[in-house]
């Protein structure tokens, strides 16, 4: 597939912003609905579906773990390769695809047959990225905790368990409203006290911003 | 189980809070038409989101105008006309709504029994005719029920299974809104872990009542909190509202980046409030205690 960026015609150091801005230009221009009965229309639905996948691919790649636990390519996944050493007989690889493509029912058929002795920080990361597609998340957490203690060096799994430990603490992706309720309420007191600042500051070196204090 | 979904007013602007009530009133009335009279007391805001999100995906504007209702007779309000077609709502309302006053009727207290008891004969002809009108939707739904059944009589310790039934109906319910298959299949985990969400804060809802009767609560057995004492011990209660607390904000968490993807253009600061602001304010509304006593159906909902 040619470069996502390149598609939307962005740079990749594009803020997820402008990337969007870029993207809803992009669906506006090609957008079926202004090539009807226009000879073509086939060239926009193609070009319409190329701009979605692009989109769809640089949302997946920024948003890292959520994304990311589940599209791999299979370099990082080479030095998992069992058999030599461990007595575990899964092929890391092949789970993680079969989990990419969705078949998420065959993925844990194979990780499940592995006996308890020989699952490792590997075995639990598939396991969690499993539940995780299936919206099981709170096992998927469970998992993904296991693997991080079992091998803290592994920047996947720590990314995982980052991007949940984000969520656990409240944070939602693209949420307009920043700070959330409770912290709002607080913009008005910090006006106030920040113009009571500002206007001790004045006074120290003899001015007067607020005249009445 | 219903209530749980519903926009944070104050955040709302004057003319966002119309369209949503104009869109309730709507669907109210689509409700009476196609499925008598009765069917409407049933109604909450949560089919409200769902036609919000119907509209949405259907890319369709909202058609409107003033009209009288029987409800409030002596002002004129704003009111979805019929021109929307919130078909799919209504009949997924009266889908939902029948098979939790089945499920009340089983193994709610008393009042809770009598009350459902009295409403399902309202109920059974419309829910045939509706689902009639979506074949597809009504077996998934009744198969969620028996396997809700079968989590709450086997006593299921865990969470994630246990939410499995409510998530599933949710999925059937959002996954109806279109064919289209890329949609269709972020739709189907929005309504997934929606329903998660739902089934989460309804259970820790529950939690005290449940605990006095004696009745499954996958909460309780998630800590295997023993029964019999007059209150929940305060540290099994700690345990269970912060786990609770990050189940549900892995699950909104989760929720949000299925909503990034589903981009929605039309209500789509409606929508915003809704998933950002108002299940959050829902859950910690149920979280202080406060949510049992509330009006259920909308009003005076926020703290």
């Amino acid at each position: 597939m040619n470069d996502p960026y390149k598609v939307l015609g962005v740079s990749p150091s594009a803020s997820d912003e402008e990337i969007r801005k870029a993207y809803k230009e992009l669906v506006k221009k090609y957008h079926p609905d202004q090539y009807q009965d226009n000879p073509l229309a086939d060239v926009a639905a193609e070009k319409m579906s190329e701009i979605n996948a692009a989109f769809d691919e640089i949302m997946e790649q920024r948003r890292g773990g959520s994304g990311s636990s589940y599209s791999y390519g299979g370099n990082s996944g080479g030095s998992y390769n069992y058999g030599g050493g461990s007595s575990s007989s899964y092929n890391s690889i092949q789970v993680r695809q079969l989990i990419q493509s969705g078949s998420v029912t065959q993925a844990e058929q194979i990780l499940n047959s592995v006996p308890n002795g020989s699952r490792d920080a590997e075995w639990y990361f598939l396991m969690g990225s499993v539940c995780y597609k299936r919206g099981w998340l709170n096992d998927a957490y469970v998992h993904f905790q296991r693997a991080y203690q079992m091998n803290p060096s592994n920047p996947e799994y720590g990314q995982a368990l980052n991007q949940m430990n984000r969520q656990r603490n409240g944070y939602m992706n693209g949420n307009p409203v920043r700070s959330g309720t409770d912290s709002d309420m607080n913009t008005a007191c910090n006006c106030c006290s920040n113009l009571i600042c500002a206007d001790c500051c004045c006074e120290c070196m003899g001015g007067d911003l607020i005249p009445c204090c | 189980m219903f209530g749980y979904v519903r926009a944070y007013k104050p955040y709302m602007r004057v003319f966002e809070y119309d369209i949503y009530k104009a869109v309730y009133c709507g669907l109210c009335k689509d409700m009476g038409r196609r499925y008598g009279f009765f069917t409407r007391f049933t109604l909450s805001y949560d089919f409200a989101f769902l036609s919000l999100v119907d509209l949405s995906v259907r890319n369709c504007m909202l058609d409107a105008e003033m009209q009288r209702c029987a409800a409030h007779p002596f002002t004129k309000s704003m009111c979805a006309t019929c021109k929307n077609d919130l078909s799919y709502s209504s009949a997924a309302a009266v889908i939902l709504t029948y098979h939790k006053l089945k499920d009340d009727a089983a193994d709610k207290g008393l009042k809770g029994r009598l009350l459902a008891a009295a409403a399902l004969p309202f109920f059974r002809k419309p829910y045939r005719e509706a689902a009639d009108e979506y074949p597809e939707l009504a077996p998934k739904i009744e198969r969620a029920m028996i396997l809700q059944n079968k989590i709450e009589s086997d006593k299921t310790a865990g969470i994630d299974l246990a939410c499995e039934p409510t998530a599933m109906m949710m999925t059937a319910v959002f996954g109806g809104l279109t064919e289209e298959p890329r949609q269709k299949e972020l739709l189907e985990r929005f309504g997934y872990l929606l329903g998660r969400y739902i089934y989460i804060t309804d259970a820790l809802d529950d939690l005290r009542d449940d605990y006095r009767e004696r009745s499954y609560n996958p909460l309780l057995n998630a800590f295997d909190v023993p029964y019999g004492k007059e209150k929940i011990p305060k540290d099994k209660l700690k345990q269970i509202r912060r786990y609770a607390r990050d189940s549900v904000n892995f699950t909104l968490g989760s929720l949000a980046d299925v909503y990034v993807k589903l981009d929605f253009k039309r209500y789509r600061d409606i929508l915003d409030n809704i998933i950002y602001l108002g299940l959050k304010n829902t859950f910690n509304s149920v979280m202080s205690g406060k949510f049992k006593n509330k009006d259920k159906r909308g009003n005076h909902i926020y703290e």
